[in-house]
């Protein structure tokens, strides 16, 4: 077998000049990248130290890189076709580095991988194996990139055709020399073409996004690692990213990492609906800034390359954080853009200005009188707790003030009396601050948390259950920046754990539309005319309603990306229909428009996201939109109310399962 | 210009109030306190006339050792030093009282204008501002939504009733209650709060200012509001009651 396989010739003899000539350019070459990559490198290292890094625990650092940057898995698991390509050049590259490392050495004539040898040549034909992969790969991006032109990718640039081109002639110079067997000029030739490729490519790394081949590893790796992480300020003169001087080395390292590819960009539910916000142009205006200033200015950031209107655009979905393929954490950008804003005072938004106030003196984001959660909690005969009940249930702002939460709260509470699961409420209850710590006012995120802690300790509460994945986050994530929060679910987990004792739901409904014929003609009648049904509304999913009503659930971004809860809600949800798919689910799930905070800045510039959401939910043909965040629903609640006739029911998932219940509970 | 703010802490909005036994005023043990809301437009107008034409902004506030948090509060939205006045017992001062402990502390500034709210949340007496006003023999004008610096001194904007409003021109030295609403109030921030740890704060013992004086009015006692529901049967056939109900309605709900 060993001889029919290809061989590539290299030259054997290499004249004086030539060696000259070769280490001339060689440090010219080197000289070209160095120029260029020196001070990058010396702006991150200049750049503040990150307060809360650990490179320990070391596992899940090593996994990430493994996982995203040697198998490419999240590149090619979120644009398959384009991921495989670039998969494709990269593993070319790995494959290539002793391939090239012998390539120069030839040249001395120490070369250590002797193609005709047994194991030279093996390693030669699998490196051409990887070159025929890569030379398709790169043709195959250099199409999309110039021809298709996705809007992803941003204007034309002549360094990403030229360094296709080059990529593309160090596979074609590699692969040609299996071929050109003589005479020696021709393969002196070939070695010369591969050689001065390499040499021309090497400088145009560190002028291109190409910087992303050697920084993007280090950036993956590094990485805060814990999904949207708001970090710690640190100091008295910490306020967040207000000019140069804030960057740490993390986001500066991140901001030259960024290879342009646009995924950020389009799965931003700001830039998607006509706002300024462009995840990509933010990081790049790091890097601007950074360019111009560098990372020890005094220069404020906000008003320079990336402006305040955008910053505050961000719904912190996190879709773009979830997508980047070379480790940049948007999410902790935005909100330190934010935080830079809102703590020096600089941010003035009579939206925002009211909440703060609102949250200064009161206890609730809604603006209410406290009172108005004791009455909800006296009318309803909600149980104080007092440290005998396992779980404290968590009213939020919404399920204590907001109508529509309030009618999920108690959804809850009849499933929970049912599965005779015990709770109570507290007596008092503040924002957790959710909204003003994605704002970046820190000085009220922490009062907050520190209340509210101290009153959960006061309570001894040990686990807490919510039905505002917002609130989860916030008691989980950020208030241990200041204490140690109890446990805590949300009601989609709990539901899921009960699942086998939640047969009710669909057993009630089941044996409703399948014996009775009347209900059985109702149930087809509605199946068959859904789209102009009108009244379905009062009656969907009644006990006497069809199995087969289909519902499609709404990934709230909080409970998918931010918890990795996909499967829970889903479980729950089927149990009362059949479940459909909105186009983007799970962690390509679109946003609401209520996150960040920006439930409570009032109209926003272009087309509304929550609009754009309700029409794809629409699309999906279901007649009810499961939802399992009180945020999402009364976002999803005026768009689809705006949708008009044929819109389908909204309700929560705790509301899907309440309906089941037997009458006299 | 140099102006003083006068402020004062009262119970928060959200906090639970109790009655104390004697019934002479609330139980103070476990209430959240806040900035009363009229002395925060008051300080915000200050803090405003500063910004446009430069100048101190001091705030004053009388009461125990807990005030300290409204004032930190104030000095961090921007006032440049304080005044505490330390006296445990503002609630058994009448309105004259207290404006003497104000005017005593205000005097050795020399202001050319002193704000505060024009009443409390607490007690609502509207008479502080007024009072004080007097004792330090200054012009003054009530209920202002809007300051405006002239050459001559001030132009005020007050609010009348049922949406009329009074501008007046008035010299200065002056001081000024406002109303709530006028502006938009700031937050407080982070850098602030971390900024007024270096600013001014200086206590002065109500003994010190010598204003003890057997207070002119004394406050009888308090009561919590009673909740009654006063549910009437009109009785007699349908037209019967429509014609009584019609006549409750204009003569005594006085709706119709």
């Amino acid at each position: 077998m060993m001889n029919l396989m290809p061989t590539a010739t290299e030259p054997l003899h290499f004249a004086l000049w030539e060696r000259g000539l070769f280490a001339v350019l060689a440090v010219a070459s080197a000289y070209g990248f160095w120029r260029r990559f020196g001070p990058i490198l010396k702006k991150i290292l200049q750049s503040k130290k990150d307060p809360d890094f650990h490179v320990f625990p070391i596992g899940k650092r090593v996994w990430d890189f493994v996982w995203e940057v040697l198998l490419q898995a999240k590149v090619i698991r979120e644009r398959p076709l384009v991921g495989v390509a670039h998969a494709l050049v990269f593993w070319a590259f790995c494959a290539f580095a002793l391939v090239t490392l012998n390539h120069c050495a030839t040249l001395l004539g120490v070369g250590f991988l002797d193609p005709a040898g047994s194991v030279g040549q093996l390693y030669f034909d699998v490196a051409a194996i990887f070159a025929v992969g890569c030379a398709a790969g790169i043709l195959g991006l250099f199409v999309r990139r110039f021809l298709l032109r996705p809007k992803w990718l941003g204007e034309l640039s002549w360094g990403s055709g030229l360094v296709a081109l080059l990529i593309f002639a160090l596979m074609a110079t590699y692969l040609a020399a299996f071929f050109v067997k003589g005479p020696d000029a021709a393969v002196q030739a070939l070695w010369w073409a591969h050689t001065l490729t390499l040499l021309a490519f090497l400088p145009l790394i560190p002028h291109t996004k190409h910087l992303h081949l050697v920084l993007s590893p280090f950036t993956v790796f590094f990485s805060r690692g814990s999904f949207a992480h708001i970090p710690p300020l640190s100091g008295d003169e910490d306020f967040g990213l207000v000019a140069g001087k804030d960057l740490t080395r993390l986001v500066s390292l991140q901001a030259y990492s960024c290879v342009e590819c646009g995924r950020c960009m389009e799965h931003c539910p700001a830039n998607a609906t006509g706002k300024e916000l462009n995840p990509k142009e933010i990081v790049l205006g790091l890097r601007g800034y950074l360019n111009e200033f560098g990372p020890r200015s005094e220069e404020p950031m906000l008003g320079k390359y990336n402006t305040q209107e955008a910053a505050f655009e961000c719904t912190t979905c996190g879709a773009c954080e979830f997508q980047c393929p070379v480790g940049i954490e948007h999410v902790p950008i935005l909100v330190g853009l934010r935080r830079g804003a809102v703590n020096t005072g600089a941010w003035e938004n009579s939206y925002g200005s009211k909440l703060f106030l609102a949250l200064e003196r009161g206890s609730n984001a809604l603006g209410m009188s406290a009172t108005e959660r004791d009455k909800f909690v006296e009318k309803n005969a909600l149980p104080i707790f007092d440290g005998t009940q396992e779980f404290c249930l968590w009213l939020g702002c919404m399920g204590a003030y907001d109508p529509r939460g309030r009618e999920i709260v108690l959804a809850l509470v009849r499933v929970m009396r049912h599965l005779g699961a015990s709770f109570g409420v507290l007596r008092k209850e503040k924002c957790t601050g959710d909204p003003v710590r994605r704002l970046g006012n820190d000085l009220l995120f922490q009062q907050l948390a520190e209340a509210n802690l101290e009153a959960l300790a006061q309570n001894r509460v040990k686990k807490i259950i919510t039905i505002c994945p917002h609130c989860v986050r916030t008691i989980q994530e950020d208030w241990k920046e200041f204490g140690t929060p109890p446990e805590v679910e949300h009601h989609s987990e709990f539901l899921a754990r009960h699942l086998g004792e939640l047969s009710f739901v669909s057993g009630h409904v089941t044996s409703g539309s399948e014996e009775t014929p009347a209900a059985s003609g109702l149930v087809s009648g509605r199946d068959l005319s859904r789209a102009e049904s009108d009244d379905k509304n009062e009656g969907a999913l009644a006990p006497e309603q069809s199995r087969n009503e289909k519902i499609v659930f709404h990934d709230p971004c909080y409970l998918g990306r931010y918890r990795n809860v996909y499967d829970e809600p889903r479980q729950v949800a089927a149990l009362a229909g059949e479940l459909v798919e909105a186009p983007r689910s799970h962690e390509r799930s679109f946003c609401c428009g209520a996150g960040g905070g920006l439930a409570f800045l009032g109209e926003e510039k272009g087309e509304r996201v929550s609009h754009v959401r309700a029409e794809e939910l629409v699309a999906t043909g279901a007649g009810v939109v499961a939802a399992a965040c009180p945020f999402c629903n009364t976002m999803l609640r005026d768009a689809l109310a705006a949708h008009g006739e044929g819109a389908p029911e909204l309700v929560d998932i705790a509301q899907l399962v309440a309906r089941g219940l037997p009458e006299e509970e | 210009m140099k102006i003083v703010v006068a402020i004062k802490q009262v119970p928060d909005r959200d906090a639970p109030v109790r009655i104390a036994a004697n019934a002479k005023w609330i139980e103070e043990r476990d209430l959240q306190w806040a900035m009363n809301e009229p002395d925060a437009y008051a300080l915000e107008e200050a803090l405003q006339l500063k910004e446009k034409h430069g100048g101190e902004v001091i705030v004053l506030s009388a009461g125990p050792e807990r005030v300290g948090s409204t004032i930190r509060e104030a000095l961090a939205k921007g006032a440049d030093r304080a005044i505490q006045i330390m006296c445990g017992d503002l609630g058994a001062r009448d309105a004259l009282g207290v404006a003497r402990l104000l005017a005593e502390a205000i005097k050795p500034e020399n202001p050319d204008l002193v704000l505060t709210g024009l009443q409390s949340e607490d007690l609502g007496l509207g008479q502080t501002g007024v009072i004080l006003a007097e004792l330090l023999g200054l012009p003054h004008a009530t209920l202002i939504l809007h300051v405006e610096k002239t050459d001559a001194g001030l132009k005020v904007r007050r609010e009348l009733e049922e949406g009329w409003f009074q501008s007046v021109e008035m010299p200065l030295p002056a001081v000024l209650t406002m109303q709530s609403g006028g502006n938009k109030l700031r937050y407080a921030t982070l850098m602030g709060i971390k900024r007024a740890k270096t600013k001014e704060l200086r206590a002065v013992n109500a003994a010190e200012l010598g204003t003890a004086a057997a207070p002119v009015a004394t406050l009888a006692q308090i009561s919590a509001p009673k909740k009654q529901k006063s549910t009437q049967i009109l009785s007699g056939s349908a037209k019967e009651a429509a014609a009584a109900l019609v006549e409750k309605l204009k003569m005594e709900a006085r709706v119709l």
